[in-house]
């Protein structure tokens, strides 16, 4: 079986570097004073740099070539000053690059993830988490790079090239410009060998991306691929993701050392023309040899920062790459994001619009609504339903048939396609969503339980919901087996709550639920895959937790309903039937033929 | 590593070769001053050596291109071939593993500590290769113009040496936090991202940008502790070099002044030891390189060691597994607390038992040890006979099928996360595996069909349609034991009808195990078990356990009384 094509993260359109540059450099903005002070270290760096080449000139021509002892010693002297300096300023710039790396690179960090956590369920359906653990991590990490390889070192070795092409210069134009003849070879070897790195390093980072994504999987459904025996499979499938992500970065590499050895080639003919022209003129007596081996240290400092620009630039490629998918993260969905843009009310296709209030003591009305999870592929066709305050509404129907996606839009986990919610008359989309979800108490189809501890999995570190704690997992029945385990509340739950029990699990997020004291309750059947004697403390629990409250409950099992105040029966995405569980009975329908199923003997 | 001793041979040649050339530019620069300052003495001009140094120079460019893509490319192997063993690894890896560690720690593992490690193996080989080559042949070169200055020159080295050494020191404790601080934070995103649901469900996105900011500058300190000393180590290491160049200045200027040294000596002696620098700059790189390293391969290894607690036997038993399951005496733990004490339980083939008891009695983990994906100590449970222990983990498992609870489906199309465990599967017997557990017309509702991609874990298929799809998967395994552990759980009761009649057809000879909480799901089985607290309390037909008028007979007695109830 062949899944070519479905790890293949996309590799983005094309992107202007400045453009991306320029929107990063507001993230500077905050440390203006940071970056003032790294501006004025560099050139400090850099006359240190530059000093010592001149002082060796003089060394030589006034004191070695002429024999003069005296002097030498001062001019010692000075050079060690220079180094010292030098070394000390390196070392502030460096810190302070990294600081204000490490820096930006929390604020990113921290923009993304607030980011994340607006994003849509839809987004996260799509997205497959692997992806999204890059951005936040090794994307971010190859911003940190460029600051600690990059960004400001660069301007750094640029201010010290600029300065060393100024004293060269100025010391001796006519071999400085014979010198210089290199550098068109040098730019275009730079020129070709930068296209070709930016296409090369897009295909590394997206081919790292299916395969971090193929492992997360992997990961997640080991037991899966042990039980039906496909390790042989998966290893296959690795080693050709594992493989084709080795044979993207040989190319990197390849060009990567064209351009160093072409640098360091370069360097080496300047240096032979210095020597050829430069000896010339020394023998005309138009040069000195003091000058000719600050010459000859010059280019080699002028050629030491640019050999180095190969890994320079892979970092800044790198961080380029980075930049442009964290801003594409950051970009996608402005306009799917939570909360973002009220849309106006629209005419359902059955007609009637949203904006008006009925007026007759509805609580939750559901009119109109329309959805689909993708596409046209409608999972909810026209749907209607209405609930009164303090009203108990369960849902019944066939699996997929719709129940789940109603409870879904209650919190605007998902936004319907047309239709509208309103809550007391008001359109949830025009509500602050917190204010909307607070209102909302939802017991997940899936329990999932984060790292921690018990106490941590039901109040999720909110104080109002810590102070209900106890009496929370009593109401549940949770308190017994928690308090059973050694540290009680205290217990770690480990990822994913793998030391609990799917049924443990279920009474910790009813716990959850429960702490929160919402005004309107959801359940979706989250009572699925617990033991009747469970299931019996669970309903005594809710039953003083959901008077008062209005709810919705999803149900499977008909037996949890029976204290529902009314019924609604949906099929395929529309509501067939609705009433108290004797009119549904004697009407014959849907409803009893689920009912004759579930109970038959 | 060894499998790459060639290219790291080949690489060492080639370097070899391009620093021949390159110490031999400082050689010709001395001989060209030398020319120019006493001009009679050797034939040459300073064009001839000038020309000499455009050819050493791109000779030195050339085999520089391949010493540097042998090395590198030799690096990104070894990294292919550990990631291939660590995956292999995982793959082997048992469930007792799984649910130690985390996933977003693995992740970091394979990713960031591997990267560490290549760094080192590459970049790292090549500059260690290239350091110790121009070390001892620029070293010597420079004892050649005087052995006394060269002394002199290097003073400063054992001090670099004594400084580095500590200062990596300290740089292998604090990148070390690095990393972990790094697993943190890749785990807290990674259940982020999983749980979005919940967090939004309960507005706790503020709480956890919160708890991500303080996880955020707690990394943002341990790389800060780290840049301090790698802020010093460079600094230190160029002074050291320049240092020299001090030393030489003063020394050797006042031997050129005297008359002992040329000035072309001086030179081509400047240029050896700047040829220094920049190697002694690398070492310090390659320091901090060693040290992270070091920390990722030991990191790596704890992978590359974990010892799977379910393992092969050594000399498996031929075995062809009918489907009589005998557990004698069987306890079983997670941790301390113990899950199942002694049970006993014969289970004919053909037979169908069905599974009940509260939350935590033990019935899940109970069918969790028959595919051994927890580990059983010898003597406890057999298959036709023999201990599981001693058959062959790909012979058990490819003779179970096994519904887990919490299904699990795969990023790719419904009909590959059918034919999941048949590789070879036609799509006629994935039809019927999906008629079968009753998923098949919802597929076919899908406007891609079998086609269809599930989401990352099948998000858009409601929990009914995993379940179902899970199902579908196991049978199409055609195996001679089915487990299914509460498998219609999210599945509504006419759906459970159909699926239940289908499967009572499908099962014929085989050995089927079912865990459920409703009764309903047992309805086809021989033999029911009643479970509490990790023994068997009860065991019987319904009939027997009717009689008994115990845990079963109560459970029976509750779920018919709500029947009345609701009857009415």
């Amino acid at each position: 079986m062949h899944f070519g094509g479905l790890y293949e993260d996309e590799i983005v359109g094309k992107a202007y570097d400045r453009q991306l540059m320029g929107r990063f450099i507001r993230y500077l903005s905050p440390y203006r004073r940071l970056v003032a002070v790294s501006l004025v270290v560099l050139p400090l760096v850099a006359v240190c740099k530059l000093a010592q080449p001149w002082l060796l000139k003089v060394a030589i021509d006034n004191h070695i070539v002429a024999g003069k002892m005296a002097g030498l010693p001062v001019i010692a002297a000075s050079y060690l000053g220079l180094i010292l300096a030098e070394a000390l300023f390196t070392f502030i710039q460096v810190y302070l690059l990294q600081y204000l790396g490490q820096r930006v690179m929390v604020d990113l960090r921290m923009e993304l993830f607030s980011h994340v956590q607006r994003l849509s369920t839809r987004f996260f359906d799509r997205t497959p988490t692997g992806s999204l653990v890059t951005r936040l991590t090794s994307d971010v990490e190859a911003l940190g790079e460029m600051f600690a390889a990059g960004i400001i070192t660069i301007v750094g070795d640029i201010l010290v090239l600029a300065g060393i092409i100024g004293i060269m210069l100025w010391m001796n134009l006519r071999l400085s410009l014979v010198t210089f003849s290199v550098l068109p070879v040098l730019f275009w070897v730079a020129f070709a060998f930068r296209t070709r790195m930016r296409a090369a390093f897009r295909q590394v980072r997206a081919r790292l991306a299916n395969l971090n994504t193929f492992l997360a999987e992997s990961l997640g459904g080991m037991a899966v691929v042990q039980l039906f025996n496909r390790q042989n499979h998966e290893r296959e499938e690795f080693r050709r993701l594992n493989r084709e992500y080795r044979d993207a970065n040989l190319p990197v590499i390849t060009w990567d050392a064209a351009l160093y050895a072409g640098v360091e080639a370069i360097s080496a003919v300047a240096v032979g023309l210095l020597i050829w022209y430069g000896g010339g003129e020394i023998a005309r007596g138009t040069l000195t040899f003091g000058a000719l081996v600050a010459f000859i240290q010059y280019i080699e400092k002028f050629f030491s920062p640019i050999r180095d620009l190969s890994a320079k630039y892979s970092v800044m490629q790198g961080a380029m790459a980075a930049l442009e998918r964290i801003f594409q993260l950051l970009d996608t969905e402005k306009a799917a994001q939570e909360g973002a843009g009220i849309p106006d009310p629209q005419p359902s296709p059955a007609g009637g619009w949203c904006g008006a209030t009925k007026g007759d003591g509805t609580f939750i009305d559901f009119r109109h609504i329309w959805f689909a999870y993708q596409g046209d592929d409608y999972v909810l066709k026209d749907f209607n339903l209405q609930l009164r305050r303090g009203e108990k509404l369960a849902l019944v129907g066939e699996t997929g048939g719709g129940k789940t996606t109603v409870t879904r839009l209650l919190p605007r986990l998902y936004e319907v396609n047309r239709g509208c919610i309103l809550i007391d008359g008001v359109d949830i989309r025009t509500m602050p969503l917190d204010l909307l979800r607070s209102r909302i108490g939802i017991v997940l189809q899936d329990p999932y339980l984060f790292t921690g501890t018990i106490a941590y999995n039901i109040t999720l570190g909110d104080s109002a919901a810590a102070a209900r704690m106890e009496r929370a997992a009593a109401v549940v029945g949770a308190n017994r087996f928690i308090q059973r385990l050694a540290n009680g509340y205290d217990e770690e739950v480990r990822e994913r709550g793998v030391n609990f029990s799917a049924g443990e699990r279920q009474l910790i997020s009813f716990a959850r639920a429960v702490a929160f004291d919402p005004e309107i309750l959801i359940l979706d059947e989250a009572t699925a895959s617990v033991d009747s004697e469970a299931e019996r403390l669970i309903e005594s629990g809710l039953k003083g937790l959901l008077s008062g409250r209005t709810s919705l409950v999803v149900a499977h099992r008909l037996s949890t309903i029976k204290d529902a105040d009314r019924i609604a029966v949906i099929h395929r995405g529309e509501k067939m039937e609705e009433g108290s569980h004797q009119e549904l009975m004697t009407a014959r329908g849907l409803y009893y033929r689920l009912y004759q199923l579930q109970f038959r003997d | 590593m060894t499998a790459c001793r060639g290219a790291y041979c080949t690489g060492f040649l080639w370097l070899l070769g391009t620093n021949t050339f390159a110490l031999l530019i400082p050689w010709l620069l001395k001989l060209a001053i030398d020319s120019l300052e006493m001009p009679g003495i050797s034939g040459h001009g300073p064009a001839w050596y000038a020309a000499l140094i455009m050819v050493a120079a791109l000779l030195q460019g050339v085999i520089r291109i391949f010493s540097r893509t042998t090395l590198l490319n030799a690096g990104r192997r070894i990294e292919y071939m550990i990631r291939e063993d660590l995956y292999a690894k995982l793959l082997e890896l048992d469930l007792p593993f799984f649910s130690r560690e985390r996933t977003g720690d693995i992740m970091s593992r394979l990713a960031n500590d591997l990267t560490n490690v290549r760094m080192l193996l590459g970049f790292g080989m090549l500059n260690v290769i290239n350091t110790a080559i121009v070390y001892l042949a620029a070293l010597s070169l420079m004892g050649h113009i005087s052995v006394q200055l060269t002394l002199f020159a290097i003073i400063p080295f054992p001090l670099t040496i004594f400084v580095v050494k500590r200062m990596s020191a300290t740089m292998f404790r604090r990148s070390q936090i690095v990393q972990e601080e790094l697993s943190r934070l890749t785990s807290k995103v990674e259940e982020n991202v999983s749980a979005a649901t919940v967090i939004k469900s309960y507005c706790r996105e503020y709480a956890e940008t919160a708890a991500f900011a303080s996880i955020s500058s707690s990394y943002l300190e341990s790389n800060m502790a780290m840049a301090r000393v790698r802020g010093a180590m460079i600094p230190i290491m160029a002074a050291s070099g320049a240092m020299g160049t001090l030393i030489v200045l003063f020394v050797g200027g006042s031997r050129v002044i005297a008359g002992e040294l040329t000035l072309g000596d001086f030179v081509a002696f400047n240029g050896y030891l700047a040829m220094l620098v920049w190697p002694t700059l690398m070492l310090a790189w390659i320091l901090n390189l060693m040290q992270r390293g070091a920390a990722s391969m030991s990191r790596l290894n704890q992978v590359l060691e974990a010892k799977a607690s379910v393992r092969e036997p050594s000399q498996p038993e031929e075995t062809n597994i009918g489907g009589t399951i005998e557990i004698r005496d069987l306890s079983f733990a997670y941790g301390s607390s113990p899950i199942l004490s002694q049970i006993s339980l014969t289970i004919t083939k053909g037979m169908r038992l069905g599974i009940v008891g509260p939350i935590g009695s033990g019935k899940s983990s109970l069918v969790r040890l028959i595919p051994r994906l927890y580990p059983v100590a010898d003597g406890h449970i057999f298959l036709d006979g023999v201990d599981i222990n001693r058959i062959s983990l790909g012979t058990l498992r490819h003779a179970i099928g096994f519904v887990p609870q919490e299904s699990f489906l795969f990023s790719r199309t419904i009909g590959d996360n059918i034919a999941y465990g048949m590789a070879g599967a036609t799509g006629e017997d994935i039809r019927n595996s999906a008629r079968m557990s009753g998923i098949a017309p919802d597929i076919e509702r899908f406007a891609d069909g079998y086609d269809t991609l599930v989401g990352e874990r099948g998000v858009t298929l409601s929990g009914g349609q995993k379940q179902r799809a899970a199902i579908a998967r196991a049978l199409l395994k055609n195996p001679s034991i089915l487990i299914l552990d509460d498998p219609l759980s999210a599945v509504d009761a006419r759906t459970e009808e159909d699926i239940l009649a289908n499967l009572a057809a499908y099962y014929g000879e085989r050995t089927v195990i079912i865990v459920s909480h409703r009764l309903s799901a047992l309805r086809d089985c021989t033999m029911i078990v009643v479970m509490d607290e990790g023994r068997i309390v009860e065991q019987g037909s319904h009939e027997e356990l009717l009689v008994l008028q115990g845990r079963y007979a109560a459970i029976h007695r509750e779920q018919q009384l709500r029947r009345e109830i609701e009857g009415y």
